[in-house]
């Protein structure tokens, strides 16, 4: 009885904080927010019609290309960039290197959120959405596809991140109890996490296995999960690097300055191990290359454009990491991690999309709509992300791990 | 794929050994690079 | 005429005695996969076959007197489950059917995560639409472009050939096989079919190409075509291998379970690794002190 009222009034006053919480804090007329409210109505708009006329109504994809940039860039390499999550946690918890501990709230929350809204930006690419269910129900369980491995994982390592992040949530919220709880589940979901990314990283890859008379011949190997494991490595470290240098120029506010320190040594760290992991990545590409015979193909446009993703976008960003590693230059650092970043767009979307049916003649390009609607997804994540670091202890230093 | 003639699947086995050497070299080079400070020298 | 009465007979001849059996002692046995086999030689190009389809399964029926479509070559869509297409050759015009393979080991339901895409017992791969969530992964994935989706329904279906599965079951031919006037295309077992192809090739080996296409194809397929020509001079990709596309994805889908159990219990045991260091160096520093 005296539990239940507790717990009663605790909910309470949960709800009320939250409503408090809710409200907009500072100015309302930022440039973000300007530039972002604009394209969230548009792209509303557009998704209106995309769920009344059909997909063909916005999108440019063909019977040829039944994937385009929504899956191709939302989800393939929506997914890739927000690798940094399960390999901080893994340097973190599993391996104990204190140095990173910093940024292991604020990786672990990108992580969530892209996940929550990049693979989430499938929904808007089913045709049945009201369907999605069924894999997950079991009254129609197709073992035997890796979208379904892939769905499922994305379904599970989004509970897992949000376990890993709740006791932030907790600690905002003033959950004492709930936060202890959630607290002593950090290392097992870490774990699960680990697995679970390890397994739909590569199962990503894996989708475009039995595309294998689709995808141009420099592209396609068997060894596409293993690849696509490796390059989320540094894709994910990467875009830390990226997206940290931004949000402590963003929220400087909310960092103290012991942090803004050190951080600059985690860069360090995470360059790195980026340049290890692309030099490793680069290996198994000219490995692949060398075991498939393919040098004949080097001749034409494809072989420019291969060359320019895997000597271009991996090679050079490596040296350039590296580099800077030595010098302590942290303006190279950005440069290569921008580079870095673009190589990873290109390879996911070179794989999903643009070389896929590279013989066709009328190719995909996607529709302005389609754009809209990524940046739309990309402005909402945004704006959720800038709401939780504002009001949860995200960047601070915390006292109770 | 259907051919009447000999294929071997492990044609380029050899140089991709050569590859695998080339790049253990070059990955100690790399490493020992990165773990030298400048600043320290 | 007198030809293919033969033949009909060596086809019934076939079907009763490949083991020997008659075909009610064959119930017990492990049921075959049903085929058609599609004698390119044999069609004239009158598109009875489109008409056939689209009537029976309520789809858009093509005008076969005015619409000129052997002016270009077209796909099956998701209005048209199969298409008949002209092309010029060096022995003169050869008319090819297009729709389904219903392969042996599909690579569309295999790549389905609900099994809306489902490989029968009869033979024929069918399209379930309550189960269907409409990703398109099953058209990533056929080696023959072949699933089409309605990309301006709001309820959009996967349109495809099924075979008539329902015709099937009811102990009933296709309704393209029904249409056909030159018995281009002909209805049975695998085994029959090939059987048949075979004994056609060898007895007018200055008409046949030496090949029977989805013999091997992909792993198997369940409509077989004979031509007349090499068969990438009548628009079928002869680079799509004879490995069932499934198996692309077995070694990754092994390796699952492996990893799901592997690496936590990997990393579980790092992690007790690392503590144990750090209790070492704390024994150490006491002793230090
Ligand atoms: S041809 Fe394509 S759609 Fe038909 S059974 Fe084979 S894989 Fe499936
Ligand atoms: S579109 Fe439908 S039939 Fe095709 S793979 Fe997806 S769920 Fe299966």
């Amino acid at each position: 009885m005296n539990n239940s009222q507790s717990i009663q009034s605790e909910i309470k006053r949960f709800l009320k904080f939250f409503f408090q919480e809710l409200k907009p804090q500072g100015k309302w007329l930022t440039p973000f927010n300007i530039i972002t409210i604009p394209i969230i109505i548009v792209g509303l708009i557009i998704l209106y019609f995309r769920f009344t006329e059909g997909l063909g109504s916005v999108t440019n994809l063909s019977q040829k290309y039944p994937w385009g940039f929504w899956i191709g860039f939302d989800v393939v390499t929506g997914v890739a960039f927000a690798g940094g999550a399960y390999i901080i946690t893994f340097v973190v918890y599993v391996m104990r290197v204190e140095k990173y501990h910093s940024i292991v709230r604020v990786t672990v929350l990108n992580g969530l959120l892209a996940y929550i809204f990049y693979a989430g930006a499938l929904v808007l690419d089913l045709g049945k959405p009201w369907n999605i269910i069924n894999p997950i129900i079991g009254n129609s369980f197709g073992y035997n596809s890796v979208l379904f491995l892939v769905s499922w994982h994305f379904l599970l390592y989004m509970i897992a991140e949000f376990i890993e992040f709740s006791p932030v949530i907790a600690e905002w919220a003033k959950f004492e109890k709930l936060r202890k709880i959630l607290n002593s589940l950090t290392l097992a979901t870490v774990i699960f996490g680990i697995t679970l990314s390890t397994l739909h990283q590569s199962g990503l890859g894996a989708l475009f296995l039995m595309a294998k008379p689709k995808i141009h011949p420099l592209w396609y190997t068997e060894f596409i999960p293993i690849l696509f494991l490796v390059s989320s490595i540094f894709a994910g470290l990467s875009m830390i690097i990226f997206e940290g240098t931004i949000s402590h120029k963003v929220f400087k506010k909310l960092i103290d300055p012991k942090h803004h320190h050190s951080f600059n040594e985690i860069i360090f760290g995470l360059a790195k191990g980026a340049a290890i992991s692309m030099f490793v990545y680069y290996f198994f590409k000219a490995l692949i290359f060398v075991h498939g015979k393919h040098w004949d193909l080097l001749n034409d446009f494809w072989g420019g454009w291969f060359l320019l993703e895997v000597i271009g976008l991996v090679l050079i960003p490596c040296f350039m990491f590296a580099y800077s590693v030595r010098n302590k230059s942290l303006g190279i650092i950005r440069v290569a991690s921008i580079l870095s970043l673009i190589g990873i767009i290109l390879n996911r979307l070179n794989i999903s999309v643009i070389t896929f049916n590279w013989n066709v003649v009328d190719k995909y390009i996607p529709s302005w709509q389609e754009i809209v609607v990524t940046l739309m997804v990309i402005s909402c994540e945004l704006w959720v992300f800038r709401w939780i670091v504002t009001r949860m202890p995200v960047f601070e230093k915390n006292k109770n791990y | 794929m259907e051919s009447y003639t000999y294929l071997n699947i492990f044609e380029t086995k050899g140089l991709e050994y050569l590859l695998l050497m080339c790049f253990l070299v070059l990955f100690v080079f790399l490493i020992r690079y990165l773990s030298t400070d400048k600043e320290k020298k | 005429m007198d030809r293919r009465n033969f033949l009909k007979t060596a086809a019934a001849i076939s079907v009763a005695l490949p083991n020997g059996k008659t075909k009610a002692e064959n119930q017990n046995v492990e049921k075959e996969f049903y085929g058609v086999l599609v004698d390119t030689t044999r069609c004239i190009g009158c598109r009875s076959c489109e008409v056939a389809c689209s009537l029976e399964h309520n789809l858009f029926v093509p005008d076969i007197t005015k619409d000129n479509a052997f002016n270009s070559i077209r796909d099956t869509s998701e209005k048209q489950w199969t298409v008949v297409n002209c092309y010029d050759t060096a022995k003169g015009k050869v008319y090819v059917k297009k729709q389904c393979m219903h392969c042996w080991q599909p690579a569309c339901s295999a790549a389905c995560l609900t099994n809306a895409m489902f490989k029968t017992t009869d033979g024929p791969v069918i399209w379930r639409e309550n189960k269907c969530m409409g990703c398109r992964y099953c058209m990533v994935s056929c080696p023959f472009d072949i699933p089409k989706f309605e990309y301006h329904e709001w309820n959009p279906k996967i349109q495809k050939c099924k075979m008539c599965y329902e015709r099937i079951i009811d102990g009933k031919k296709p309704a393209c096989v029904d249409a056909c006037p030159m018995d281009a295309l002909m209805f049975g077992s695998k085994r029959e079919l090939l059987e048949i192809a075979r004994y056609r090739v060898y007895s007018h080996p200055e008409k046949y190409e030496p090949k029977i296409y989805g013999e091997y194809e992909v792993g198997g397929t369940g409509w077989l075509y004979l031509s007349p020509v090499p068969f990438d001079q009548i628009g079928f990709r002869t680079d799509l291998g004879n490995t069932p596309y499934p198996e692309y994805t077995r070694e990754f889908l092994y390796a699952v379970p492996l990893v799901l159990f592997g690496v936590p219990a990997l990393l579980l045991g790092l992690n007790m690794l690392t503590e144990r260091k750090n209790e070492i160096g704390k024994t150490e520093e006491l002793n230090h002190e």
